[in-house]
């Protein structure tokens, strides 16, 4: 398989073992551990600890307000698998990456096949194509929301110039998702586009000098050639979205903070509104869990499922 | 390769030194020694707008104060950050809060004692408000809050249209009616001139409607300590079928949201509307011929579902006594000056404001102050209160009464299920 | 300082050709381009607009006299500015604390040996697997205990926690020849001043693409921020628009006024150093 990354820093000689200093033996045996420890600490301090105590509270009532922090045992994991809106906001969630995930993935191809060229008109396209990713969610979702808005949105100005009828897109139940998709596409597709880019301008030239000797034309250079090339990207592009689709939060709480009828509202948006809104620290950070051990599963089982062919990236 | 690194250390470390610095100094607050004033509200329409002048006005009068105001989105993102902000400990000196959510917001824990000596000292006392309102503000024998004013649920009358259905006495004003009967005659009166619709309401949120329907016929939501629902069926079902009837008849629409309330009530579609008093700006922005008056008493008694937005003192961890003492100053100075936020249609809390000649000749604002002492507050508990969880279930349930989507049976069946999972749920304050 | 794996530099440039397939993908590429430019181009051009011109049906395309109000309204309120201080500090220190303190740890697992090195960092790569999101309760309650809600460094301090930064900086050092450090070495350097004067300088792309992103990641982020601040006076630009958004109530010039305003550094940042991003994506593959 050809290699798709872009061009890196080749080992100039293969590593040589460490060679023996002149320090004492303690400080070469531990001082090492000076290096790892300004980022070790921050990282107990602010990933493990919050782990653990997370895991810690879904065992209590504990609340925001500071009244109350009794043991529950495992009542708060009961009602978990009890509560219809822990099921109905996962399954928001899971809706959201179904429906967000491939057109990410497949806009961002043929955005990366367009814009894979030189000069200024390469320059432009890569622009245009990336700018959205670096605007701030908020920046987005006001832009969107006033875009769909009904009366004089550009949406819906187009629909009714083209004699179609309005559509009050973040207040219908089945139509608000779809907007939410469209500006998270709009929004976020730059990165994968990206990736595809990068992967493109990995394969050699040579590849297609050769192809077209043998007379392939461009058609079949494309689904010969290119494409099977970039099947490892897909891979992990897909990986990559599936995993961030499902922590959708921003642009849904800040379009439709879940409505209709809480027909977007997304798991961690019912954690937010569980812990913060409703005091019920305890019962948030079970949910919070349930959601970890989701995201963990995917990642791992796609870990498995791509591991082995290379490298992991 | 080689290394070149010669300027790079340096550079960096004069950077985040120059940040650091940065960082103190801001980190400080201002350098001096002004007491500071920092006030959050969540008043983003209209009276957002009146509030605003009222705080320049303040400001002018107070330049040795450093006082800031924020308005934040209402509702709960509103009460969400304040509750966040002072679990934080780094709270503002003061913001305001809807009377009936301040037992759910857990005042021990999450508000600062108001403390009478100063308020006291700042010219402001317990007999200047209406003690039930400010026994309201009492929890655990402390005053947690300062009651600005009073909003009830009220009745807009277009004087023209009323004219002409003869609904008028002889000093121009609405006759007031007693009992479902005349009501229901007062109404077809108005929906004969109009030829759409007497009273525009918000049938996609009904709950103040309803609860002022319900309150009228003395009906109990909760048990006296707030564990038990005793919605008394019947009376729930009397209310539901009225506002069933109110759309069938075509005296109320079958679907409008708030928006539609206001512009049917500006257009003439409907002749009357039934609502909270704060629109009252909007309609003389309007320029269109209205009037205001207590909500008609349907049933037994005067009841009208309110509330009241009151300044509290979140929590903060390090309270500053000289910024406290501002604040209360601050405070009692806001409720001296509540005229001009009645104005926009609140009815001052502060008596001596309340009985004053300028609210008086406020007209229509001074028309329905009769209503205060028989402002019905929202069923305690801590999912209860304006724009908490409670109000969302119930609009959820009766939104499709006026439709006809759902009968007045169902509806209650699916409303008291749902606040009995509330009730259920444990309560975390 | 990279040198290529693949000759890419030796490719002979083929005579370009104008295809009919090649003009097409040419039009396509610039209608796909503009149909994601319009958002941006509909925002700028509404709050050009005066007011009422924004609400206006049919819709008018281009504002009939442009005005620069709503932007003089937006900046008057004074928050922005205090926002964009606040977005500014915080990523800054961000970038700045993750470079140094990732560079450090990396250096460590890469060249370094001390008893539990392996266990250490298959626990960090571990929690490359942990989303921030829902850790969000329990680290706001942290901070709540450590007085950190509303500050700076409550904001900063669990966005440098960023093992995928740790994984990709170790492995690009392990790629790194020991012949410089041993040569440095020689000359009496410690391990410290090796870091700094050999390792840094040696992935300084790498570390400038990094840097970069991470600076995008910590202007935009959102979640954090809008969880550990509630004072507006603390909030970065993408969290305070969020709060005022309803004080404006229906005034959409100013509302894009302020959309503009606040999109617009990270546009300028990102177009003059475009190249550095389009390869920081290639080199690392990190976020998502």
């Amino acid at each position: 398989m050809a290699v798709e990354t872009p061009p890196r820093v080749t080992p100039g000689t293969p590593p040589t073992a460490a060679k023996a200093g002149t320090e004492q033996p303690w400080k070469e045996r531990w001082g090492g551990l000076f290096f790892v420890a300004p980022f070790l600490l921050l990282f107990v301090l602010f990933m493990l600890w919050p782990i653990v105590s997370g895991l810690w509270n879904s065992f209590f009532n504990t609340s925001l307000a500071g009244v109350k922090h009794e043991f529950l045992g495992l009542q708060n994991w009961r009602d978990l698998f009890g509560d219809p809106a822990v099921w109905s906001s996962l399954k928001n969630t899971l809706v959201f990456t179904a429906m967000s995930t491939p057109p990410l993935v497949i806009i961002a191809l043929v955005m990366a096949l367009l814009a894979n060229r030189k000069g200024l008109l390469g320059w432009l396209l890569r622009f245009s194509y990336f700018a959205p990713f670096v605007l701030p969610a908020t920046v987005v979702t006001l832009i969107w929301v006033w875009i769909y808005q009904p009366g004089f949105g550009l949406v819906n100005g187009l629909l009714t110039a083209g004699g179609f009828a309005e559509i009050d897109w973040l207040n219908t139940e089945n139509r608000a998702m779809l907007a939410v998709v469209i500006t998270t596409v709009w929004w976020t597709v730059g990165f994968n586009f990206l990736l595809y880019l990068a992967a493109l301008q990995g394969i050699p030239a040579q590849v297609y000098e050769a192809a077209a000797i043998d007379g392939a034309n461009g058609r079949q250079q494309l689904f010969r050639i290119t494409l099977p090339l970039l099947s490892r990207t897909t891979g992990l592009i897909v990986v990559l979205q599936l995993v961030a689709s499902l922590k959708i939060f921003d642009q849904i709480y800040l379009m439709t903070t879940g409505g209709p009828n809480h027909a977007t509202r997304p798991i961690i948006m019912y954690i937010y509104e569980t812990g913060f809104t409703s005091y019920r620290i305890g019962y948030a950070s079970a949910i919070s869990y349930l959601f970890f051990a989701i995201i963990v599963i995917v990642a791992v089982a796609q870990f498995k499922l791509f591991s082995g062919r290379g490298e992991a990236e | 390769m080689p290394p070149d690194h010669a300027p790079f250390r340096p550079g960096r470390r004069a950077v985040l030194g120059g940040l650091l610095g940065t960082l103190a100094l801001t980190g400080c607050g201002a350098l001096n020694s002004k007491p500071k004033v920092r006030e959050w509200n969540l008043f983003g329409g209209g009276d957002g707008a009146r509030l605003l002048q009222i705080h320049q006005q303040y400001v002018a009068e107070h330049p040795d104060v450093a006082f800031e105001a924020h308005t934040l989105a209402w509702g709960p993102p509103f009460y969400t950050k304040l509750a966040m902000s002072a679990a934080g400990g780094r709270s503002p000196e003061v913001a305001t809060l809807h009377l009936s959510r301040l037992k759910g917001f857990s005042p021990t824990t999450m508000l600062d004692p108001i403390p009478v000596d100063l308020l006291n000292a700042a010219g402001v006392q317990q007999s200047d408000f209406l003690p039930a309102t400010w026994d309201r503000c009492v929890v655990d024998g402390k005053l947690y809050a300062v009651p600005l004013d009073q909003h009830p649920f009220v009745l807009y009358y277009n004087t023209e249209i009323c004219k002409k259905a003869g609904l008028l006495g002889p000093d121009g004003k609405i006759k007031p009616v007693k009992g479902v009967t005349p009501f229901l005659d007062m109404l077809r009166a108005v929906k004969d001139v109009t030829g759409k619709y007497a009273v525009s309401v918000d049938t996609t949120s009904p709950w103040r409607l309803w609860y002022t329907l319900y309150g009228q016929l003395e009906g109990e939501f909760f048990n006296e300590d707030s564990t038990q629902l005793v919605l008394d069926d019947a009376k729930a079902l009397e209310a539901l079928d009225l506002i069933a009837k109110l759309a069938s008849e075509g005296l109320t629409p079958r679907s409008a949201n708030y928006a539609a309330l206001v512009a049917m009530f500006t257009n003439g579609d409907a002749g009357m509307s039934f609502n909270g008093e704060w629109e009252v700006t909007t309609y003389q922005t309007a320029k269109m011929p209205f009037s205001m008056a207590p909500f008609p008493v349907v049933y037994d008694v005067p009841k009208f579902q309110g509330d009241s937005h009151t300044f509290v003192l979140p929590h903060q961890a390090h309270r500053n006594a000289d910024d406290t003492k501002a604040t209360i100053e601050y405070i009692a100075w806001m409720l001296k000056h509540s005229v001009e936020w009645a104005a926009g249609g609140h009815i001052p809390a502060y008596q001596p404001v309340a009985k004053s000649p300028e609210y008086l000749e406020l007209k229509p604002q001074a028309e329905y102050r009769s209503t205060a002492p028989n402002v019905l507050y929202d069923p305690d508990a801590w999912f209860s209160g304006s724009g908490a969880q409670l109000e969302n279930e119930s609009a959820a349930a009766f939104s499709g009464i006026a439709a006809g989507q759902i009968t007045p049976k169902a509806a209650l069946a699916q409303f008291k299920a749902a606040t009995q999972k509330l009730l259920d749920t444990p309560s975390p304050v | 300082m990279t040198t290529a794996t693949l000759p890419a530099s030796t490719k002979p440039s083929r005579p370009v050709r104008w295809t009919f397939p090649k003009a097409a993908s040419a039009v396509g590429a610039v209608i796909l381009a503009v149909i994601w430019l319009i958002p941006l181009l509909w925002a700028l051009d509404t709050s050009l607009k005066p007011e009422p011109e924004t609400t206006r049906a049919p819709i008018t395309w281009l504002p009939e006299a442009p005005t620069a109000d709503a932007y003089r309204s937006v900046i008057d309120q004074g928050d922005l500015i205090r926002w964009f201080f606040n977005s500014t500090i915080v990523s800054v220190l961000v970038t700045t604390l993750t470079l140094v303190v990732s560079v450090l740890a990396a250096y460590g697992f890469s060249r370094t040996k001390f008893p539990g090195r392996k266990v250490l960092f298959g626990l960090i790569i571990a929690g490359i697997l942990v989303p921030p999101q829902v850790l969000i309760v329990p680290l706001f309650q942290e901070m709540t205990g450590l007085g950190l809600v509303d500050t700076y460094w409550g904001m900063v301090l669990p966005q440098v926690v960023a093992p995928v930064m740790v994984f990709v900086l170790k492995k690009f050092f392990d790629g790194i020849s020991r012949d410089y450090e041993d040569a440095a070495r020689v000359d009496g350097a410690s391990r410290w001043r090796i870091v700094w004067s050999v390792m840094v300088p040696m992935s300084r792309p790498i570390l400038v693409a990094v840097g970069i992103f991470t600076f995008i990641g910590a202007w935009n982020n959102f979640l954090w921020p809008f969880i550990v601040t509630t004072d507006p006076s603390m909030m970065t630009i993408p969290v305070g628009l969020a709060n005022v958004q309803g004080s404006y109530g229906l005034r959409y010039a100013q509302i894009m006024a302020s959309a503009v305003l606040g999109g617009l550094p990270l546009l300028i940042v990102y177009a003059l150093f475009q190249r550095h991003v389009v390869r920081g994506v290639g080199d690392a593959g990190i976020k998502g």
